[in-house]
C-alpha cells in the first residue's frame, strides 16, 4: 500500500520542476520574505527638517502658527500636528508606549504639566536647562515652573496654564436674591440649593468627580481650601492626608452628593460630560477649566454652548472653608517637552522656544482663548480686552494655583487618589477611611521613590 | 503490550512521520509558520513568564525574586475583585448565551420566508467593535440623559446611578455581552444543527418520541461537538474580557485584564503583580482549555 501510494504522488521523472519543487522553492521565499519584513520594521525619527509636534485638542490657531514656524525657517525645517486623543489619561498612555518603544518619531510634545517629572525620571524628554536659563524662567508664572523642575534640572518650557475655576450664573443667583459669589462652601452649598429651588434649575452645582485624572483636581482642591495638604511639600515630604483638615475637606466633598447640591452622576462626569449639563442651563454652579469660558455663546458645530451667553456667567476662585483662608486652585496646563531620543535636537529646541515667545502666547489667547504662562502678558490690554477671562482669571492663576504632588511616581499616587477620591463621592467609603487608606497606600508609594 | 513492541510502535511513529517523504514535505512546509508563530507568540509569552519571577519595572529588567509577585498578586484586593467579577462575568453570561442561543438557532433552523434575513439580521449586534457598543451603551446608562437609566430608575429597581455601583455594573455589563454574543453563539450552533440529518427525526416521530425525548435524546447529543466548540470559544473569550469592563466601566469595573492593564501599564510600582496575573490568566486559560478537550471530551481533530 505504502508503495502504491508514493508511486502515485512521487516525483515524476524526465521534467524539470515539478508542483512539489515549486512548492518548496516558493514556499521558502515567501517565509523568507516574510521574517525580512518583520525584522525591518521600526526605527524612528522624522527625519531631518522634519519636525512632528504632537499635541490634544488642537486649537485652529495651532496651524496657522505651524506654518508661520515653517515659513519662518523655510527650506530648513517643517513642522506638522500630530493630534493626540483629549482624554488626559489616553493621551498619556499612548506618549508612553512611543517612548516605551524606544523613542517614537514625534520630536517635541505639548504635554500635561503633571507628566514632566514622570517623563523626566524615565529619560525620555530632555533637559532644557541650557535652552532654558534661569533669567528667562523669572519671565514665566512660578507654579509652572516649579512643577517641571526634577533635580535642579528644568525639563519642559511652559507654555499655556490652567486652574481650576467655579463658573456660576449671574442672572439666576439675582433672581434668588443673591449679590455675588459664594466665599465659603457653606455658602455654596447654601446658594445652590435656593438658587435651583427658585429658579427651577435641575442641578444646584457640577463637577468632575469620575475616577480619572481630573478627580484627583477636584478632591484636591477640596482638601487644600480646608487647609488640609497630601505631601507636606510639593515635590516630596511626608504624607499628611490623615490630617483632620484633609478630612474636613473631603466629608465637604462627599456632603456635596450627600445634602443634594450636586446628583449622584457627578461621580460619573468627566469635562465632557459635566460641561453640557452647565450648557443647557441645568446647573447654578461649575468647577471647570478656564477655557470653557471661551465656548459660552459659541455655535454647536464649533463645540460651543450657543444658549449660555457669556453674560450671564461669572467666574469666582475656588470657595474656602473659613472666611479669610486662602483659596488653592489645581494647577493644570500644557508644556513643551523635547523628546530626549529625537534626531532633530537642535530644530526642537527651536521649535518649543517659538511656540512659547511672547508673540505666539499672545495669538494663542488672543484667538485661542489659551491662558499664557508669561507674567507679562497678564498685563497686556489688548489680551484684557479680547479675552475677559484672562482680567477675571488672573488673581485665581497668579495667586492660587497649586500643583499637585510633583514626584517620579505620581502615575500610582494619582490612581490611588481618584479612586479613593470616587469612592468618597459615591458613599462606598467615608471620608476618615479613605483618608486612612491614603495615608497607607501613598506612603507605601513614597517609600519606593526614594 | 511488551516493552519491544511499544518500542516498536514508538519508533514506527518517527518513521513514519519522518520517513515518508510526503509528510515529511508537510512538516517543512509548516516550519516557516511554526517559527514565526514561535517567534510571535511564544516567545512573549515565555518572557513574560520569566519577567515575573522578578522585580522588573518597564524600563529596566529585575533581578530574582522568586514567587514574590504572585504573593502580591494574590493579596491585593483589586486582583481579587477582578477574579470574582470575571468568574461570574465568565459563567453566567456564557450560560445565558448558550441558553439564548440554542434556542434561536432552533427556531431560525426549520426553513420559513425571510430565513437568510433573519439570520443576517441577528448577527448585527456581534458586528459592532465591542468598544463602541460600550460606549454607546455608557451613554445609555449616564445619569441624565441615559434612558435605560431612566426607566430603571423610573420603575424603581435601582436608586442609584448604574455607573456608580458595581454591583449593579457587573450586571449590566453580564447583559450587554449576552446581547452582543448570543448571535455569534447561534450562528455556531445552528451550523451544527444542520448537520443532524432529518432521517433521524422521522426515525424518531415514527419510534413516538415526543418534542422533549427528540431534543434531549437526539438533538442535544449530536450537538455536543458544535456545543463544546462554541462554550470553549465563549468562555474564553469571556474570561480574557477587557474592552467591554473598561470601555463601559471606565475603571469602576475590574476584570483581570484590566488589572493586567493597569499594572502594566499605567502604574509604574504594580508591574510585578500585573506580570503575575497575565501569567496566572495564561496558565488558567490553558487548563480550562484543557478541561474541555480532555474532561468533556471535545473533539480537535478529524483522526480519533
Amino acid at each position: 500500500m505504502i508503495e502504491r501510494r508514493e508511486q502515485k504522488l512521487g516525483m515524476p521523472t524526465g521534467r524539470g520542476y515539478s508542483r512539489r519543487d515549486f512548492l518548496k522553492v516558493g514556499g521558502a521565499g515567501l517565509a523568507g520574505a516574510a521574517l525580512l519584513g518583520t525584522a525591518g520594521c521600526g526605527g524612528g525619527g522624522a527625519g531631518s527638517g522634519k519636525l512632528i509636534f504632537s499635541m490634544s485638542s488642537p486649537v485652529p490657531t495651532f496651524d496657522a502658527l505651524l506654518n508661520k514656524f515653517s515659513k519662518q525657517n523655510k527650506g530648513e525645517i517643517e513642522a506638522t500636528l500630530r493630534e493626540m486623543p483629549a482624554n488626559s489619561s489616553t493621551h498619556y498612555d499612548k506618549l508612553t508606549t512611543e517612548f516605551q518603544a524606544g523613542g517614537g518619531d514625534i520630536d517635541v510634545i505639548g504635554g500635561d504639566v503633571i507628566w514632566a517629572i514622570q517623563f523626566a525620571a524615565q529619560g525620555y524628554i530632555q533637559d532644557l536647562s541650557d535652552d532654558f536659563p534661569e533669567s528667562e524662567q523669572e519671565k514665566f508664572l512660578p507654579g509652572p515652573i516649579s512643577a517641571m523642575i526634577y533635580e535642579d534640572a528644568i525639563y519642559g518650557i511652559p507654555w499655556f496654564t490652567d486652574a481650576g475655576l467655579i463658573y456660576y450664573r449671574k442672572d439666576l443667583l439675582e433672581k434668588a436674591g443673591f449679590s455675588g459669589p459664594p466665599e465659603t462652601w457653606d455658602e455654596l452649598k447654601e446658594m445652590a440649593l435656593k438658587t435651583a429651588k427658585d429658579t427651577g434649575t435641575k442641578n444646584g452645582f457640577v463637577f468632575q468627580g469620575m475616577n480619572y485624572e481630573g478627580g484627583v483636581c477636584n478632591g484636591c482642591e477640596f482638601i487644600w481650601t480646608h487647609g488640609g495638604e497630601v505631601l507636606s511639600e510639593v515635590t516630596g515630604g511626608e504624607v499628611v492626608i490623615d490630617s483632620s483638615e484633609a478630612v474636613a475637606g473631603l466629608e465637604t466633598y462627599a456632603s456635596m452628593v450627600a445634602d443634594g447640591v450636586a446628583p449622584e452622576a457627578v461621580a460619573n462626569y468627566d469635562e465632557t460630560t459635566s460641561e453640557p449639563v452647565f450648557g443647557a442651563g441645568d446647573a447654578v454652579f461649575l468647577r471647570d477649566w478656564p477655557g470653557y469660558y471661551g465656548l459660552l455663546g459659541i455655535p454647536t458645530k464649533d463645540g460651543g454652548y450657543p444658549n449660555l451667553k457669556p453674560e450671564q456667567v461669572g467666574i469666582a476662585p475656588i470657595p474656602v472653608a473659613e472666611p479669610g483662608m486662602q483659596s488653592y486652585s489645581a494647577l493644570g496646563g500644557w508644556n513643551q517637552f523635547v523628546n530626549a531620543a529625537t534626531d532633530s535636537q537642535e530644530e526642537a529646541v527651536t521649535f518649543a522656544k517659538f511656540m512659547i515667545a511672547t508673540e505666539q502666547e499672545k495669538s494663542l489667547a488672543l484667538d485661542g482663548g489659551l491662558r499664557p504662562t508669561r507674567k507679562a502678558l497678564y498685563e497686556d490690554p489688548d489680551l484684557q480686552e479680547a479675552s475677559p477671562v484672562i482680567e477675571l482669571a488672573k488673581e485665581i492663576i497668579f495667586s492660587n494655583a497649586k500643583s499637585r504632588p510633583v514626584n517620579e511616581y505620581y502615575g500610582d499616587i494619582s490612581l490611588e487618589l481618584a479612586e479613593q477620591f470616587n469612592n468618597v463621592l459615591t458613599g462606598d467609603t467615608s471620608p476618615q477611611e479613605a483618608a486612612e487608606t491614603l495615608q497607607q497606600s501613598l506612603s507605601d508609594i513614597m517609600e519606593q521613590a526614594d | 503490550m511488551t516493552s519491544a513492541s511499544r518500542e516498536k510502535k514508538e519508533r514506527g511513529w518517527f518513521k513514519e512521520e519522518f520517513g515518508n517523504p510526503e509528510r515529511r514535505m508537510a512538516y517543512y512546509m509548516v516550519l516557516p509558520a511554526v517559527l514565526i508563530i514561535v517567534v510571535i507568540a511564544f516567545f512573549p509569552v515565555l518572557y513574560g513568564v520569566v519577567l515575573s519571577f522578578t522585580d522588573s519595572t518597564v524600563t529596566a529588567f529585575g533581578s530574582f525574586v522568586g514567587l514574590e509577585n504572585y504573593v502580591e498578586m494574590f493579596q491585593d484586593p483589586d486582583f481579587l475583585v477582578g477574579l470574582s467579577n470575571t468568574v461570574i462575568f465568565t459563567v453566567v453570561s456564557v450560560t445565558l448565551e448558550f441558553i439564548f442561543g440554542l434556542g434561536i438557532a432552533l427556531a431560525v433552523n426549520r426553513a420559513f420566508r425571510g430565513r437568510g434575513l433573519v439570520r443576517a439580521a441577528i448577527l448585527v449586534p456581534w458586528a459592532f467593535p465591542t468598544v463602541i457598543s460600550a460606549v454607546m451603551w455608557r451613554l445609555m446608562f449616564q445619569p441624565g440623559i441615559g434612558i435605560f437609566q431612566y426607566v430603571a430608575q423610573s420603575i424603581g429597581i435601582i436608586s442609584g446611578p448604574v455607573l456608580s455601583d458595581p454591583t449593579l455594573l457587573l450586571i449590566a455589563a453580564i447583559l450587554i455581552d449576552v446581547w452582543k454574543t448570543t448571535p455569534f453563539m447561534a450562528l455556531l450552533l445552528l451550523a451544527g444543527l444542520q448537520v443532524i440529518p432529518g432521517e433521524v427525526y422521522e426515525a424518531a416521530r415514527v419510534d413516538g418520541a415526543n418534542v422533549y425525548q427528540r431534543f434531549f435524546r437526539i438533538t442535544l447529543p449530536l450537538l455536543k461537538g458544535a456545543i463544546l466548540v462554541a462554550v470553549l470559544f465563549r468562555t474564553l473569550d469571556a474570561y480574557r474580557i477587557y474592552d467591554l469592563f473598561y470601555a463601559f466601566g471606565a475603571k469602576e469595573l475590574q476584570s483581570l485584564s484590566t488589572y493586567v492593564y493597569e499594572g502594566v501599564r499605567i502604574s509604574q510600582l504594580q508591574f510585578g503583580p500585573g506580570n503575575a496575573a497575565a501569567v496566572f490568566i495564561f496558565v488558567t486559560a490553558f487548563l480550562i482549555a484543557l478541561f474541555f478537550i480532555k474532561v468533556l471530551g471535545m473533539r480537535t481533530s478529524t483522526e480519533e
